[in-house]
C-alpha cells in the first residue's frame, strides 16, 4: 500500500476485500432473483435479509476481536441460546415471572460469565481455544436443554407490558426492523474500537506476535480475555434481540450459529492465523453468508406434472434443499473461505489479479510459502520421576496410570451404588457394547492427537458412514457387503479430505476437521432426508450380535457349556475392536511408524530435518481416524438395527476426552492405545453411572435427567485437558511438594 | 595441497528481489575448524543452507571432494557426510535420548519393529565416543538442560559418522560451563578428523578452537584469515568495514604479512 493510499483510508477500517465482497454479494443476490423472483424480487426479502444479518453481524463483530487475536470462539451459538433461555425463564409468567430489568440483567450476567469462563480457560489455564470453546458449546447446549427440558417457552401477553424492550424486535415506522439499528450501532462501535483505538491496536499486536506484544509491555492475557468478553457480550446482545423478536424460545436457539459467524468473519477477510481482520469486512461477510444461507434455503418454484387417474395436472411446488444440505454447504463455505484467504491476501493473489486486470506491473509473489501452521518446537513438559522406579512407583509414573485407576474407582462406585445390578452379566455386557463405539473412535484419535493434530469430525463421520450403509441397504437395496464397503469408502474420503486440507493446504487440523464436522453431518442427514431408517437384512445386523447368534446363523451347532457362555457374552463388535486395538497398539508402541508419530507430535520440524515424511505421517493418521469412525458408524447401525441422523453426536468429545484421560496431550507427542482404551472405559462408566437409577434409603429411586448429560461430558473433557496441562505437564503437585519440603524454598 | 572436502564457487542466491548471496566463494579442508562470521543478514546461514541443500542455489557450483553436487535436500547431503546442528537443536522433547539420537532411522527388527536393545546400546556408544555424560539414554530430552540437549544434538550428528559438522550459533543459548564443554567436544571431534563450521557472533569462542575465520558482509566475501595470524580486532574491522574489493584469502593475507 502506498503512503498516499494509506493516508486516505485507515487500513484497519476498509479495503479492497470489502469491495470484492460487495460485488460478490450483488452477484449472489442476482442469482437469488433469477432462481426465486417471487421472494428475492420483493423488498420483503431485503428487509428479512437485513434483519437476519443483524444478529449474525452483531456476533461477527465480537468474533472478529477473537479471531484477530489468533483464537476462536465456538461457543457463541450456545451463548445466544443460553442467554435467551435465562431471559425467558426469568421473564416468563410460567416460570420466575421477574421484571424485565432483572431478566435483562440476568441474561447479561450469564453471557458475560460464559465469556469469563472461556477467557479464563484459554488465558489462565492454557487450554487451547478450540477445545475450551467447543466444550462450552456443548455445555451451553446442555444447559439450554436441561433448563428448558426441551420445551418451548412463550410470553406473548406479558411482552405487551414492556413495549420498550420488545420494540427491539419490531419493525419501526420507517419500514425496517429495529434490530438493524442495533446492528449498525454495534458495527460502528466495533469498527472504531478495532480500527482507531488502542484496544484495536493491542488486539492486532497480540494476534500478530503474542510474545513480542508481551515483551512490549502489553497485558496480553487481559487483551485475549477482553476479546472473549466482547464476543460473549455480542452474543448476549444477539440473544436479547432474538427473544425481543420472537417473544419466546425453543431449545434450538442459536444452534449452529458459530459456524455462520466464524464463516462470516473469515469470508470478511480475517485470517485464521491471527493478526488480520476488519469489523466492516466481518459485517459484510455476515450479510454474504446469511444471503447464501437464504438462497440455499428458499429453494425455487417448479411445476410438476402429476398424473392423476389419466388426467395430467400441473402442480406448483418448491424445490428445496433439505436441511442437512444447507449445513453441508455452509461447512464447505467455511473451508473455502479459510483456504482462499491465505492465497488472496497473505499470498498477494488478489493484488496480482487486480494488477493484471489494470495492466499494471504485477507485484512479485512472496517467496516464502504462506504457511498457516507455525513452527512448533514445544513438546510437553515431562517428568523424569519414573526413572529407575520399580513396582507401584513405576506404574504411577506412567501417563496412563490415572485412567486405569479411574476405571477401577468408577466401577467400584457403581458397585457401591447398585450392588444388586452393577456387577451382573447383563450390565457388564451392556457396558462393553457402549464401550466399543467410544473406544473405536478413541483408538483412531490417539494417532491424530499423538501427532499434535485433532479430529473434531469423528462423530459426524460416524453418522455419515452409518447413513451411507443405511441408505444403500434400505433405499438402494444393496447387499450388506456393498453397503459396508461404501460406508467405509465414505469414511476414507472424509479422512483423505481432512488429511489433504491439513497437510497439503496447511490448515490447522481443528479448522479442517471443524469444516468436516458440519459437512459430514449435513451430508448424512441429507442422505437419509432426516428420517430414522430401520429394517436391514439380518445378515448385516449380525455385526452387532454376539458370537453365539452369529455362529448359529452360520449353521454351527454349539454345545452348551463354557464355550456357549463365552460366545453369548462376546460380541462381534467387541472382537473387532480388540483386533483393531491390538494392531494399532503394536503399531504405535513397537514399530517405526509409531515412533514417527510421536516424533512428529513432539517436534515436527525436528522430525522433518531427520528425514521423516511428516506430511505422510499426519495424513495417514487422519485417514485412520476417519476409518475408525466409519467402522464405528457401521457397527452403530448393525447394533441398533436402525439409523438415526443424530448418531455419533458428542462422540468427538467422548473420544478426545478418552485419549486425554488416557495420557494423551492436547499439544501432541503423547498417548498410548492402552491409555485411550482405559480412558474410553472411564467415559463409558461415567456415562453409565450418570444414567444409573439410584435407590435411596427410603425406597424411592432417583435418575439424573438425561438432558444434563452434555454438561457432564463437557465438564469431564475440560477437566481432563486441564488436568493434563497442569498436573502432567506443569507438575503443579510435585512443585508444590518441593516448595513445601524445601526449608528455605521461595514460596510466593 | 590436499583437496578441500567442500568447495563452493561463485554462489548466487536470491529471495525475491533480495540478492542474499553474491558470488560467494568458500572452502573447507578436512579436519579444519572454520569460523563463519558477519553481521546479521550477512548470509552466513543462507550459505550453509545452500551447502546442505536446504536452499537451492541460483548460481555457482558446490564441490564435495572435488565432485560437483546438486543436493535437493539436507537428507542428500547427509549421505555425503555433511551434518548441520540447528540453533534450537531440532529434537523431540517427548522422546528419550536414545530415540532422539536415532530420530527417523530407528534400527529395525523383522522389518517393522524397533530394535530397542540395539538402539540404546549404540546410543550409549555414541555418547561415550563424544565423552559427554548423561545419566541415562532413557531420559526424556525435555528434562535435560540446554547444554545437555545440545550434547544430544551433537551425538545425533556424530552417529552418522559425518566428515563435516555445521554448528548454527552453537553457544547462543548456553551457559559458560556448557560453552566450555562444547568447545572441548569440538576439539575432540577435530582429533577424529571431522571438519567443522561454526556460525557465530562470539569471536572469543572461534578464536579458542578455530583454525580459520571467514567474514561475510551483505552476501559477499570480505576476507578470510588464519586464526594464528590474526586478531579479534582485525576480524571486527573486517566485519564492520571490509569490502569485497579489499578481500584477501587466508593464504594471500599470510603471504602479505610475511
Amino acid at each position: 500500500m502506498t503512503p498516499h493510499a494509506r493516508a486516505r483510508m485507515p487500513a484497519e477500517l476498509f479495503g479492497g476485500w470489502e469491495v470484492a465482497i460487495l460485488i460478490f454479494m450483488g452477484l449472489v443476490y442476482m442469482a437469488g432473483v433469477l432462481i426465486n423472483p417471487a421472494f428475492f424480487g420483493s423488498t420483503d426479502a431485503l428487509s428479512a435479509l437485513l434483519r437476519d444479518t443483524a444478529r449474525v453481524g452483531v456476533m461477527a463483530v465480537g468474533m472478529t476481536f477473537v479471531i484477530v487475536n489468533k483464537e476462536l470462539d465456538l461457543s457463541v451459538g450456545s451463548i445466544l441460546g443460553l442467554v435467551a433461555t435465562v431471559f425467558s425463564i426469568l421473564y416468563a409468567p410460567s416460570h420466575v415471572n421477574a421484571s424485565i430489568g432483572i431478566a435483562v440483567a440476568g441474561a447479561l450476567a450469564t453471557g458475560l460469565l460464559v465469556g469469563l469462563i472461556n477467557g479464563t480457560l484459554v488465558t489462565r489455564l492454557l487450554v487451547p481455544a478450540f477445545i475450551a470453546t467447543l466444550t462450552m458449546l456443548f455445555v451451553g447446549r446442555g444447559f439450554v436443554l436441561g433448563l428448558t427440558g426441551g420445551k418451548t417457552i412463550g410470553y406473548d401477553i406479558k411482552a405487551k407490558s414492556d413495549p420498550w424492550f420488545f420494540a427491539i424486535g419490531e419493525t419501526n415506522a420507517l419500514g425496517f426492523n429495529n434490530q438493524i439499528l442495533i446492528f449498525i450501532a454495534v458495527a460502528i462501535i466495533g469498527a472504531i474500537m478495532l480500527g482507531k483505538t488502542r484496544v484495536g491496536y493491542e488486539t492486532y499486536a497480540v494476534g500478530g506476535n503474542e510474545q513480542a506484544a508481551g515483551y512490549a509491555g502489553l497485558a496480553t492475557r487481559w487483551i485475549r480475555m477482553r476479546a472473549y468478553l466482547l464476543s460473549a457480550l455480542c452474543a448476549t446482545i444477539a440473544g436479547l434481540m432474538n427473544v425481543a423478536q420472537d417473544k419466546g424460545i425453543t431449545s434450538q436457539y442459536g444452534q449452529g450459529a458459530e459456524l455462520i459467524v466464524i464463516a462470516a468473519v473469515i469470508v470478511g477477510g480475517a485470517s485464521i492465523a491471527g493478526g488480520r481482520g476488519r469489523v466492516i469486512g466481518a459485517c459484510l461477510g455476515a450479510a454474504l453468508v446469511v444471503l447464501i444461507d437464504k438462497v440455499l434455503r428458499e429453494g425455487y418454484p417448479i411445476t410438476r406434472i402429476v398424473d392423476v387417474a389419466g388426467i395430467k395436472m400441473e402442480v406448483q411446488a418448491f424445490a428445496q434443499l433439505p436441511g442437512g444440505a444447507v449445513q453441508a454447504c455452509l461447512g464447505f463455505l467455511l473451508l473455502a473461505a479459510v483456504l482462499i484467504e491465505p492465497w488472496a491476501i497473505k499470498g498477494g493473489g488478489a493484488a496480482r489479479l487486480m494488477a493484471r486486470l489494470r495492466k499494471q506491473p504485477v507485484p512479485p509473489k512472496p517467496s516464502a510459502e504462506a504457511a498457516i501452521v507455525g513452527v512448533q518446537t514445544r513438546g510437553a513438559k515431562h517428568d523424569a520421576h519414573g526413572m529407575g522406579a520399580k513396582g507401584l512407583r513405576a506404574f504411577l509414573a506412567r501417563r496412563d496410570a490415572a485412567a486405569i485407576m479411574l476405571c477401577v474407582a468408577l466401577w467400584l462406585t457403581g458397585f457401591v451404588l447398585r450392588p444388586d445390578f452393577w456387577g451382573s452379566l447383563d450390565n457388564s455386557f451392556n457396558l462393553l457394547l457402549a464401550f466399543t463405539e467410544i473406544a473405536l473412535v478413541a483408538v483412531g484419535l490417539t494417532f491424530v492427537i499423538a501427532n499434535g493434530d485433532i479430529d473434531l469430525s469423528v462423530g459426524s463421520v460416524l453418522a455419515l458412514s452409518g447413513a451411507v450403509a443405511a441408505f444403500l441397504m434400505k433405499e438402494a437395496g444393496a447387499d450388506p457387503l456393498t453397503a459396508i464397503g461404501f460406508a467405509m469408502l465414505a469414511g476414507l474420503v472424509c479422512g483423505i479430505v481432512n488429511g489433504a486440507l491439513t497437510v497439503r493446504f496447511g490448515l490447522p487440523a481443528f479448522v479442517a476437521t471443524l469444516g468436516m464436522f458440519y459437512i459430514a453431518r449435513g451430508l448424512g442427514a441429507w442422505l437419509v432426508a432426516g428420517r430414522q431408517l430401520s429394517g436391514f437384512p439380518e445378515r448385516f445386523n449380525l455385526i452387532g450380535r454376539n458370537l453365539y447368534e452369529v455362529l448359529t446363523a452360520w449353521g454351527v451347532k454349539i454345545e452348551p457349556g463354557a464355550f456357549m457362555a463365552f460366545a453369548k457374552a462376546i460380541n462381534v463388535q467387541t472382537i473387532f475392536l480388540a483386533v483393531v486395538a491390538l494392531i494399532a497398539g503394536i503399531a504405535l508402541a513397537k514399530t517405526t511408524w509409531g515412533a514417527r508419530v510421536y516424533a512428529v507430535g513432539g517436534n515436527e520440524r525436528a522430525a522433518r530435518y531427520a528425514g521423516i515424511d511428516t506430511k505422510a505421517v499426519r495424513f495417514w493418521s487422519l485417514v485412520f481416524s476417519a476409518l475408525c469412525a466409519a467402522a464405528a458408524g457401521v457397527i452403530y447401525v448393525a447394533f441398533f438395527r436402525s439409523f438415526n441422523p443424530s448418531a455419533g453426536a458428542l462422540r468427538e468429545l467422548d473420544g478426545i476426552a478418552a485419549v486425554i484421560i488416557g495420557g494423551g496431550s492436547i499439544f501432541g507427542g503423547f498417548g498410548t492405545i492402552i491409555g485411550s482404551i482405559a480412558g474410553a472405559a472411564a467415559i463409558t462408566l461415567i456415562r453409565s453411572l450418570l444414567s444409573l437409577q439410584i435407590i435411596l434409603p427410603d425406597g424411592s429411586s432417583f435418575v439424573m435427567p438425561q438432558h444434563w448429560m452434555n454438561v457432564f461430558i463437557g465438564l469431564i473433557l475440560i477437566g481432563a485437558v486441564i488436568g493434563d496441562i497442569w498436573i502432567r505437564q506443569q507438575q503443579i503437585f510435585s512443585r508444590w511438594f518441593e516448595t513445601r519440603k524445601a526449608p528455605t524454598g521461595a514460596t510466593s | 595441497m590436499t583437496t578441500p572436502i567442500i568447495k563452493m564457487q561463485g554462489i548466487q542466491k536470491y529471495f525475491g528481489a533480495v540478492h542474499a548471496l553474491r558470488n560467494v566463494n568458500f572452502h573447507l579442508m578436512p579436519g579444519e575448524i572454520l569460523g563463519l562470521v558477519g553481521d546479521n543478514s550477512a548470509g552466513k546461514s543462507t550459505l550453509m543452507k545452500v551447502m546442505t541443500g536446504a536452499y537451492q542455489r541460483d548460481g555457482g557450483d558446490v564441490f564435495v571432494d572435488g565432485g560437483l553436487t546438486h543436493f535437493k535436500s539436507p537428507q542428500e547431503s547427509r549421505d555425503y557426510g555433511i551434518e548441520m546442528i540447528y540453533q534450537d537443536f531440532a529434537l523431540c522433547g517427548n522422546l528419550d535420548i536414545g530415540q532422539n539420537i536415532f530420530l527417523g532411522r530407528w534400527p529395525k527388527k523383522y522389518g517393522v519393529f524397533i530394535d530397542r536393545k540395539r538402539m540404546y546400546r549404540e546410543a550409549n556408544d555414541v555418547l561415550k565416543r563424544l565423552k559427554v555424560d548423561v545419566n541415562s539414554v532413557f531420559q526424556k530430552v525435555e528434562s535435560l538442560s540446554g547444554g545437555r540437549q545440545q550434547s544430544v544434538a551433537i551425538a545425533r550428528a556424530i552417529s552418522f559418522n559425518p566428515r563435516v559438522v555445521i554448528f548454527d550459533e552453537p553457544t547462543a543459548n548456553l551457559s559458560v560451563m556448557a560453552t566450555e564443554r562444547l568447545l572441548e567436544t569440538m576439539a575432540e571431534l577435530k582429533r577424529q578428523n571431522v571438519a567443522q563450521v561454526i556460525i557465530s557472533h562470539r569471536l572469543t569462542d572461534i578464536f579458542e578452537v578455530g583454525d580459520r575465520v571467514m567474514v561475510l558482509k551483505r552476501g559477499e566475501n570480505v576476507g578470510d584469515r588464519y586464526i594464528k595470524h590474526t586478531s579479534e580486532k582485525d576480524i571486527l574491522e573486517l566485519i564492520v568495514s571490509g569490502t569485497p574489493e579489499t578481500a584477501l584469502t587466508a593464504d594471500e593475507a599470510l603471504a602479505r604479512a610475511a
